[in-house]
């Protein structure tokens, strides 16, 4: 809203009071848990002196675990951003209305899928002698004694890939279906191949709303607990696991906080770069 | 089945909703931690059980959810309830596992009330009096007992390892063929690595009695040296559920479960009939559940004779060891009696009772317990 609509609209007093729930429900339903969270990761459980003990410990036992997530995310994230700009692209691009029709109908449906039911159905997919493997020994791909379980950090991955995947293609093609189509026709006019018109001429037009589907991804996978407590038996694994551990079993909020600001502060790197992003936006 | 009866679960839920302003019934408030089949044994036998006998009575459950966090999340809403200074509390009966159950006690917020109903005289167990070192004696009941052991296919070992030692021996010549949960997916694979623990710590009886000494846990390097060479050839399962789901596909052959999940998923066709059990030297943990009520409870009364009701030879014969093939809560000689002596020995087939009271341990007291985990996290999968 800019600075003129506010003054023919309800007034400054009626422009809080429209706010002030939305204001409200952000302080009570985030702001002071936050608070609280960041209090008793720094003392013990909200009381006595403050201390950077839980930090020092959370470090000393997850420090495998926190490089572990940063990298499962960070890669998930990247397969994300390549899969989804190739869905795009082949909607935006492609000549077989057949297949466009098909694509567009297939890729959202893992939009609908809650993250704890995908991780079940790769729980099944993807064991040894899961599905996959069954179906590739079965038509001969593979020899039986080389299926392999795909349930460790290669299949948090695959869940979050195939999760996460429609929903920032789903972005993309939005607005790569609104981009000026003359841009594609001046490519195709000289000759470039279909993936260099997606590459050079379509991607950097939509690069911004890719990068915010990104980041909101990246964002979401950071929280998910189901998943690597489904799919991933080993260790490492990823943070969520490590603060529901600490809290169902020593109840112990002291390091989970602690691994939670660790989070925060992961996220909180993205979250920069998504704001300033939008003010730019905002600003042009 | 399951399915059906998440549906009737939902489906009675509503029903209760819907019907509670219209009458001027009492409502019972159950809570209840632990996995699906504890919810179900409540939704489907012994609420209505007790609503036949109190018919004025509605019985309503909610489930937690299984291990130490589902009773971590009663007990957060008894601290809460017992914060706010309220002089009623709307939790009638609770049902949680052991460790958790202690730390209730220990923060007041349970009733003595075993004095009260006939069926306290039943209990003499050990554990009745003792949830890992809190002493809980009048304030609980055990709902059952529960037990680890190894499950395997006979069919491809047809030597099971008797200890933890030829265990050890076992994994080197079957790299990968052994699997279990680690200690975050699970309470089998927690019981697992205590029952490693009792084996190579050196001194299992303080572990299991106290008294606590912080000092003693820097003594346990070698037991989680030795643990990390032992998981190299070790598959890993994802939870409980997960060992028994890799037993079935045959990606294991052998694996630490809870009995009486292994003989339900087997009675319900989830696993081969011709899987065992083995009760490894020189012992397993196994825990009990306990029904127990808050220190403020709206309906308390009505809480101790439901918990009466559920703890009677009869309810325990039919519900506890027939229908979901538990070891009976109170005392086994009160129960027999009212047993086929088939279903009695359906319970022993794998496992014999001379066995159970060698090898079936208690998991450690709180303090050593989670020194226990810890010590795992830091020095066998970090």
């Amino acid at each position: 809203m800019s600075g003129q609509s506010m003054s023919v609209g309800p007034g400054r007093t009626g422009a809080l009071l429209l706010v002030a729930p939305a204001l409200l429900m952000i302080g009570f339903l985030f702001v002071y848990p936050f608070g609280y969270s960041v209090v008793s990761a720094f003392t013990d459980n909200g009381e006595g002196s403050w201390h950077i003990a839980n930090f020092t410990k959370a470090i000393e036992f997850y420090s495998k675990d926190i490089l572990f997530t940063i990298v499962i995310v960070s890669l998930s994230t990247a397969i994300i951003g390549i899969l989804a700009v190739a869905i795009a692209g082949y909607l935006t691009l492609g000549e077989n209305p057949t297949a466009v029709a098909i694509l567009k109908w297939l890729y959202r449906w893992p939009l609908f899928i809650p993250f704890i039911v995908s991780a079940q159905l790769m729980r099944t997919f993807l064991a040894k002698n899961g599905m996959m493997n069954n179906i590739l020994t079965s038509s001969g791909i593979i020899e039986p004694l080389a299926a392999q379980s795909y349930l460790d950090w290669r299949g948090i991955v695959i869940t979050f890939v195939w999760k996460q995947t429609p929903f920032v293609a789903l972005l993309v093609a939005g607005a790569m279906a609104s981009i000026d189509r003359t841009t594609i026709d001046a490519g195709r006019i000289f000759g470039a191949s279909r993936l260099r018109i997606l590459i050079e001429l379509v991607v950097p037009q939509i690069a911004t709303t890719l990068m915010v589907g990104l980041i909101l991804s990246y964002v979401v996978m950071l929280s998910v607990l189901s998943v690597p407590l489904m799919i991933n038996a080993q260790s490492p694994t990823m943070l969520t696991v490590d603060m529901a551990w600490r809290i169902n079993s020593y109840g112990d909020y002291g390091v989970a906080n602690a691994l939670g600001i660790m989070s925060y502060l992961f996220t909180g790197v993205v979250a920069w770069f998504y704001l300033r992003q939008s003010l730019k936006d905002k600003g042009a | 089945m399951t399915l059906k009866s998440v549906l009737t679960g939902a489906i009675s839920g509503a029903v209760i909703a819907v019907s509670m302003p219209a009458s001027a019934e009492t409502q019972l408030n159950v809570v209840t931690g632990g996995s699906q089949n504890m919810v179900e044994y409540v939704t489907d036998y012994l609420g209505p059980l007790f609503e036949e006998l109190h018919p004025s009575v509605k019985v309503r459950v909610t489930g937690t959810g299984p291990g130490d966090a589902g009773s971590q999340k009663i007990l957060e809403k008894l601290e809460a309830q017992s914060a706010a200074g309220k002089e009623q509390w709307d939790i009638d009966v609770i049902v949680a596992a052991q460790k958790k159950t202690g730390e209730m006690k220990e923060k007041g917020l349970l009733a003595d009330f075993r004095g009260n109903i006939e069926t306290g005289k039943m209990v003499t167990r050990e554990t009745a009096e003792n949830a890992l070192g809190v002493y809980v004696g009048g304030y609980v009941m055990p709902m059952f007992h529960s037990q680890t052991a190894i499950a395997y296919n006979p069919a491809l070992v047809p030597n099971p390892p008797e200890s933890y030692d030829e265990l050890r021996e076992w994994v080197k010549k079957y790299p990968k063929q052994f699997g279990y949960n680690g200690i975050k997916n699970g309470m089998s694979g927690v019981a697992f690595v205590t029952g490693w623990m009792y084996t190579y710590s050196g001194d299992a009886k303080t572990l299991q009695n106290g008294p606590y000494d912080t000092a003693k846990k820097d003594s346990w390097a070698d037991a989680y040296a030795g643990l990390k060479a032992f998981n190299e050839n070790v598959t890993f399962t994802p939870g409980n559920a997960g060992t028994l789901d890799m037993l079935n596909r045959g990606e294991i052959v052998m694996g630490p479960v809870w009995v009486d999940m292994f003989y339900s998923w087997q009675a319900d066709g989830r696993i081969p009939p011709n899987l065992k059990l083995k009760l490894i030297a020189p012992g397993m943990p196994g825990q009990p559940y306990y029904y127990a009520t808050p220190a403020k409870a709206t309906n308390k009364e009505l809480a101790e004779k439901f918990i009466e009701l559920a703890t009677s030879p009869e309810v325990q014969a039919e519900g506890i060891v027939n229908r979901f093939n538990w070891y009976p809560g109170i005392d086994a000689d009160h129960v027999k009696a009212s047993l086929d002596e088939k279903v009695w020995n359906k319970l022993f087939t794998d496992v014999t009772p001379l066995e159970l009271a060698q090898k079936g341990k208690p998991f450690p007291i709180g303090p050593y317990f989670d020194d226990i985990k810890e010590g795992y996290e830091k020095q066998v999968s970090n």
